[in-house]
């Protein structure tokens, strides 16, 4: 194949990504408008619309909103939104962390909580639920903090033990994630124990949720996700070398312990986000990253921006879901992402037959 | 100017009215039927009065968690996040504020057939009240419960009033009531009730004080994995106040797990069941079951087979019900006095 051959087939490639990120794309932002109107309230679809319309500037003069109530409002704008688009950003963050963790294991049952991520988080946030610290630091509550500071300490302790001089060997790392998990895991049971009567909260923090999700949380973490995703993606080329294998990569001329080290500290970051104000939904960061990868291949520079997007598009529709299925009750929404996601998983596997690897 | 003074005065005539009203109600109860009827008048003649009073002023309250509460007029639409909470509103006649209450709500009414029915509107249930709900009935007050930190922040962040009723024993649950009273301009209401709720209490305390002996009680919470009360919780108090040792008494929690050995050993007189909590059948299944516990024959309570069961609702539930609960403990812990 001749070298022009080769290019034209990599940028019609490339069109076609680009076509597939925006179709996703739209898909989630139709979704998510979509998914205002889902919910205990019956809010008729129109007032959704005029709600929204009367936020843009310059429109939202025009929008007569004389017969929007207040408390339609409310419950749109200072309710649904802001866990819909937590929903979305955690979506965001458990994926790609998901295809990172994935990419640098070369492992198919790597997900954003091999570190110990999870774990770290169910500590801190148990720990604060137990005490029943009261105290709000930059107008936070405690738990999504200390859930946070929980998930970081855990990795950071992770990490520390694989260590090895100055390298950081692939298998040493997944063995100290599962190995300080397990124990972590041990101090949340005895957290539990002594609970007493706020034993309810921790084990509704650990089915995870976005119930009670608030602006400032979404604030929160925006950032922090925004910034770690988008390093992620700067990096997405040497994820597909890594992919090659780490002599091959190192032969390549990268510096695979720099690149490994950043993609795992904004990994954790990511996740540790995610985890903070949602809790512990399973699933989304496996198995994402999988489907996106049967359907579209295994390259990262795709992989990436799609699984981050479906990711988003699962979460948002399975919180939807989890919000009216036995309204007014709602459903852990790691319930629903599980029960819908695994069955369409194992469809996918069987369908595609021949061997399948990272 | 002038009707300021008007209001003054009609406040000094409304407390003293008050304080004699209950004073009269509290020593001739049902021993004078003119009478009663004549408090009755009077004291639908204070209520309008202090209606009148509230527009002049503002009410501030604190609640369990030290949440000051700032309140410039009474509610009209009241959502109540627990069964206790509901309860209390029933009992002091704030009834017709209530516009939503949560699916564990069954008394003094059966609140389901209402919900039914279109007249009251369900929240979800207690551990995680559904928010939309809330919002969506507009409430002026909201009155959550224990371990509801999540909901009440994100409410109060949303600029809703929320009080807090999270007692920690049987006065507090008094307090409590008098505060929801305050709240909702029921003040004369619920210092009768909690008036009433003090005779009661008292005429069990005195009771059991004749006792001659205080059995030892083991209260089982749950069964796989055993649960039971610690010094913190409010099923110790009442046991102690029913005039019975818990057996656990030197745990300093509220409930806990402890082992099969630690309640043969301390050989309980009088083992107590709490019936209807979270399951409608046993969670012991069969008093036989509980016999044949390995090792449990040796104990007291066993052999003279003094296995009770009780309402669970009425024991854990911290509101007026509570009085309940402790005159029927009392009577299960001494038989022989009742």
């Amino acid at each position: 194949m001749s070298a022009k051959g080769v290019e034209t087939t990599y940028s019609e490639r490339v069109s076609r990504w680009k076509l597939m990120v925006i179709i996703l794309a739209v898909a989630l932002i139709l979704t998510i408008v979509l998914s205002l109107n889902v919910g205990f309230a019956q809010i008729p679809f129109p007032t959704v619309l005029k709600i929204l319309a009367k936020r843009i500037p310059f429109l939202g003069n025009l929008v007569d909103s004389s017969n929007v109530s207040y408390v339609e409002e409310t419950i749109i704008i200072q309710i649904r939104m802001p866990r819909i688009l937590a929903g979305a950003l955690v979506g965001v963050a458990l994926a790609a962390a998901g295809v990172v963790y994935q990419g640098i294991f070369k492992n198919p049952m790597a997900d954003p909580y091999v570190l110990g991520v999870s774990a770290g988080a169910a500590v801190g946030a148990s720990l604060a639920i137990v005490l029943g610290i009261g105290f709000t630091l930059l107008s936070l509550s405690t738990v999504p903090i200390s859930a946070f500071a929980g998930s970081l300490l855990a990795v950071f302790i992770v990490y520390n033990i694989s260590r090895v001089g100055s390298r950081v060997p692939v298998t040493t790392l997944l063995l100290s994630g599962l190995a300080v998990s397990i124990f972590l895991s041990a101090i949340v049971a005895v957290l539990q124990v002594i609970a007493g009567e706020r034993l309810h909260i921790i084990v509704f923090w650990l089915m995870g949720g976005f119930s009670y999700v608030e602006w400032k949380d979404v604030w929160a973490v925006l950032p922090l996700i925004c910034l770690g995703t988008a390093v992620i993606y700067f990096y997405a080329r040497d994820l597909n070398i890594l992919a090659l294998g780490e002599e091959t990569a190192q032969h390549l001329g990268v510096d695979i312990e720099k690149v490994k080290k950043l993609l795992l500290v904004f990994g954790s970051l990511v996740t540790a986000s995610a985890v903070s104000i949602s809790g512990l939904i399973a699933f989304i960061g496996l198995v994402i990253p999988h489907i996106t990868r049967i359907m579209i291949g295994p390259d990262h520079r795709i992989l990436l921006p799609t699984s981050m997007i479906a990711g988003a598009l699962f979460l948002v529709i399975c919180d939807a879901v989890a919000r009216v299925i036995v309204s007014p009750v709602e459903l852990p929404v790691g319930v629903i992402t599980a029960l819908s996601g695994g069955p369409f998983f194992i469809y996918l596997l069987r369908k595609k037959k021949e061997s399948y690897a990272i | 100017m002038k009707s300021n003074y008007v209001v003054y005065i009609a406040t000094a005539i409304a407390i003293i009215s008050i304080i004699s009203a209950v004073y009269v109600y509290a020593h001739y109860e049902g021993q004078n039927a003119d009478l009663h009827s004549t408090v009755s008048v009077l004291q639908s003649d204070i209520v309008n009065l202090q209606s009148e009073l509230y527009k002049y002023r503002n009410l501030t309250l604190v609640d369990d968690y030290g949440y000051v509460l700032n309140l410039t007029s009474y509610p009209d639409r009241i959502v109540s996040l627990a069964p206790s909470n509901t309860e209390i509103l029933f009992a002091i006649g704030a009834d017709d504020k209530v516009v939503g209450v949560t699916d564990y709500c069954n008394y003094p009414y059966n609140f389901s057939a209402w919900i039914e029915a279109g007249n009251l509107t369900s929240v979800g249930e207690y551990w995680t009240p559904n928010i939309e709900a809330i919002v969506a009935l507009e409430p002026d007050l909201i009155f959550a419960a224990f371990a509801q930190e999540e909901v009440v922040n994100t409410l109060r962040g949303m600029g809703y009033k929320v009080f807090v009723l999270a007692p920690d024993n049987i006065d507090d649950i008094l307090k409590n009531i008098i505060l929801a009273g305050r709240a909702t301009n029921k003040d004369i209401e619920a210092a009768l009730l909690v008036n009433n709720l003090r005779l009661r209490i008292d005429a069990v305390v005195n009771k059991v004080a004749d006792a001659p002996s205080k059995p030892k009680v083991y209260y089982e919470i749950w069964y796989d994995p055993l649960w039971s009360v610690g010094s913190e919780s409010w099923e110790h108090e009442l046991i102690e106040k029913a005039g019975g040792i818990n057996i656990f008494a030197d745990q300093t929690i509220d409930y806990f797990m402890p082992n099969s050995e630690a309640i043969i050993e301390c050989n309980p007189d009088v083992i107590i069941f709490p019936l209807g909590h979270g399951v409608g059948q046993p969670f012991w299944i069969s008093f036989d079951q509980v016999k044949a516990r390995p090792g449990w024959e040796a104990i007291s309570a066993v052999q003279n087979d003094r296995l009770c069961t009780i309402d669970a609702d009425i024991v854990s539930r911290s509101g007026p019900r509570i009085v309940d609960a402790l005159e029927t403990l009392a009577e299960l812990v001494h038989p022989e006095l009742f």
